[in-house]
């Protein structure tokens, strides 16, 4: 009885390891780093189609935009890594492209096509090889809401100039509202709030050698323009800013595409900024990106695997169906598609607005830079020290910093 | 023999206190002294996260505590963390030795008080931060709200340069107030009632009471209950780098913060560890005087 009993045990084992054998392989588990918010969202809903596909889990890791940054770094030291596809900004493009921390995707296989924006590709590259795909376009807006521009006489397409939106904030204040609302809660919003009126000043913090350029004539007077315009509001974090522009408390403020969906009954809506100081001045280029790209780590567990997964979200038809969700294709085939536009009109601003888009420079010492700056420009705007103390300081520092 | 069987005992009781010993060495090796070790080691280079990844650190000698040193942003950082510290644990423990006093007299009610006290230490700082947030929000905030309709004036909490470092002692005080009375109600139970009854005949009142009964009782207690919450308050980050990021100019920027910005968000480890050594002395020198006091 007992040699039967062991007899069948023993035929029960050799079964179901050959069973095991003989099933499917388990899937390959791969591992994505990526920003928090909209643009985890709409790459999340496109993936079971990957992940069938390939036979693959894809566990998601959501961050804030500083966590993502270190969340990168801290694997790139690892000799095999945990992350198979993460999201960067454009400005992190150059320290982590000096530092070999992205897989060169050129030899992975992939290309972009002709049908993303060629101005948000810039970055993308280096020495014609490429590391990263624009995914998300996200690219500084003019945030405002309606019905206080209208109380002010204006159209959205009567503000042709910096001039305009003050007077419109100006109107605000007087009318007991809230005119400007920026992000004074970080040194890289303070900076980032700024730089489209930088650029309609004609001004850059960089030249092109990448030295700094903060001590200027163009610096002063954007930085001058600026204090005027938040005098009129006041400074607030992005959810207050959002709310305050929806709600009309406040009546204008830089913002990002990935903040706010609006439609043709919504309070608020945006426009790109046209770059101009004055009716009379120069326009100049003053959109700034922070498109979120995508790449793979230099040390992904899965290269391969992963550059297939750039090339599928990145796919023409894929990241056209993101545009419900709230996704901001770089691409013609989505911004103009008639259908698209039919839904979400603000689409064409946004096209424009990546047409002519900036890039925050691609230094790798763009977070100190940033740091130093906006501690300067707090200081001014707080009346700490005033313009020409605050830039001149910020000028040394940053030219100690840049060597 | 006897000796020899003494000697034995002996030796495996040593052998007993050791292999007790070894776990909680091993873990303090690992956990404690190969981070500290470390810390000190790279304060002494220009370590930078991803630059390593190309070249290794260099030694650059005393150069990072130098720069700090010498860094007007740093030693404003110091002068603000000094400064919370002072303000939160003296609030603190005033109003955490009063609850204590308040709810040890009363006759009833004393588990309900003593539990609804001690909530918000009970709950995360991001939920409390978040949460003040909500409540000082220039937009929706209640506290504007309530002011508005009292015709008083209103303020942008965190961004106005006249309030921000003010709210965080009070979001701090509020959240850690709790600790104190919860450590204080404690010792206040210890205090021997035959005392209190002694001071009754002699015709003690209250204050006499306070001063010549309770506190020489507690004075231990009051006294780690303060070296607690300066070391806490000293290592201050999580509600600042949430609520003000450092702002308005710099008017709350503590140290930690301070080594946030401009040490870690650059990957600076090096940087920041010559920081980090530096608020470890700082903090040493603070609780020894503290400890000295109190053990002495």
């Amino acid at each position: 009885m007992k040699k039967l009993l062991a007899l069948t045990l023993a035929m029960l084992m050799v079964l179901s390891l050959g069973t095991a054998a003989f099933a499917d392989e388990d899937p390959v588990k791969m591992t994505l780093i990526l920003r928090d918010g909209t643009y985890a969202d709409v790459i999340e809903e496109c993936l079971p189609a990957f992940e069938e596909e390939h036979n693959v889990t894809c566990e998601v890791q959501r961050l804030s935009e500083d966590d993502l940054r270190t969340g990168i770094a801290l694997d790139a030291i690892n000799p095999v890594g945990t992350y198979d596809l993460c999201m960067v900004d454009g400005s992190w493009m150059a320290e982590y492209t000096e530092n070999g921390v992205l897989a060169n995707l050129t030899e992975l296989g992939y290309e972009l096509d002709d049908d993303i924006i060629p101005a948000t590709t810039t970055i993308c590259y280096v020495d014609d090889q490429l590391y990263l795909a624009p995914y998300y376009g996200n690219v500084t807006v003019l945030m405002y809401n309606k019905a206080n521009v209208e109380a002010a006489g204006y159209k959205p397409e009567d503000i042709q100039s910096l001039e305009d939106i003050l007077a419109i904030c100006q109107k605000a204040q007087a009318d007991g509202k809230k005119g400007f609302i920026y992000r004074g809660d970080t040194q890289n919003n303070l900076v980032v709030d700024f730089l489209p009126i930088l650029l309609s000043y004609g001004g850059w913090v960089v030249d092109e050698d990448n030295k700094p350029t903060v001590d200027t004539d163009e610096f002063k007077a954007a930085m001058q323009f600026y204090l005027d315009l938040i005098a009129t509001g006041d400074a607030e974090v992005k959810d207050d800013l959002i709310a305050s522009v929806d709600t009309g408390a406040g009546t204008m403020g830089i913002g990002w595409p990935g903040w706010y969906t609006p439609t043709a009954d919504s309070p608020a809506d945006y426009i790109a900024l046209s770059g101009a100081a004055t009716a009379d001045a120069e326009k100049y280029n003053s959109n700034v990106y922070g498109i979120w790209t995508i790449g793979v780590p230099a040390n992904a567990p899965h290269p391969e695997l992963a550059a297939q997964l750039v090339e599928y979200l990145m796919d023409p038809d894929v990241q056209k169906s993101t545009v419900p969700s709230g996704g901001v294709p770089c691409r013609y085939s989505s911004l103009q598609d008639e259908d698209v536009l039919a839904e979400y009109p603000q689409y064409e601003v946004v096209c424009a607005a990546l047409e002519s888009g900036m890039y925050r420079p691609v230094i790798a010492e763009w977070t100190e830079f940033f740091t130093t700056l906006g501690t300067e420009m707090d200081n001014i705007i707080n009346g700490v020290k005033d313009i020409d103390t605050g830039l001149a300081d910020a000028q040394a520092a940053l030219e100690e910093l840049m060597g | 023999m006897k000796k020899k069987q003494l000697t034995v005992a002996h030796l495996q009781s040593r052998r007993f206190g050791v292999g007790m010993l070894t776990p909680t060495m091993i873990v303090l090796l690992v956990m404690t002294a190969y981070p500290l070790f470390f810390t000190v080691y790279y304060s002494f280079t220009d370590y930078n996260l991803l630059k390593q990844l190309r070249k290794p650190a260099n030694f650059i000698a005393l150069k990072n505590y130098t720069d700090l040193l010498k860094n007007e942003y740093f030693q404003q950082a110091i002068w603000n963390t000094v400064k919370f510290t002072v303000l939160a644990v003296v609030f603190e423990m005033l109003i955490g030795f009063g609850l204590a006093l308040l709810v040890h007299s009363l006759t009833r009610g004393q588990k309900v008080m003593r539990t609804l006290l001690l909530l918000p230490y009970l709950l995360p700082t991001v939920t409390v931060a978040l949460s003040w947030r909500m409540m000082l929000s220039p937009n929706y905030g209640i506290v504007n709200q309530v002011l508005q309709a009292l015709h008083l004036p209103v303020y942008n909490w965190f961004s106005d340069i006249r309030t921000a470092f003010g709210m965080l002692v009070l979001i701090d005080v509020w959240q850690s107030a709790p600790f104190v009375f919860l450590l204080l109600y404690a010792a206040l139970q210890s205090v021997p009632q035959s005392q209190y009854e002694a001071a009754r005949i002699d015709g003690a009142n209250a204050f006499k009471t306070l001063f010549y009964v309770t506190i020489p009782n507690i004075k231990n207690s009051l006294a780690l209950c303060a070296l607690l919450r300066t070391i806490d308050s000293f290592r201050l980050f999580d509600k600042v780098n949430l609520l003000t990021g450092g702002g308005p100019a710099n008017s709350t920027a503590t140290i930690t913060q301070y080594l946030y910005n401009f040490g870690i968000s650059s990957l600076n480890f090096g940087f920041g560890s010559a920081g980090a050594v530096i608020m470890t002395v700082l903090v040493l020198i603070l609780s020894s005087f503290y400890i000295k006091r109190a053990m002495g």
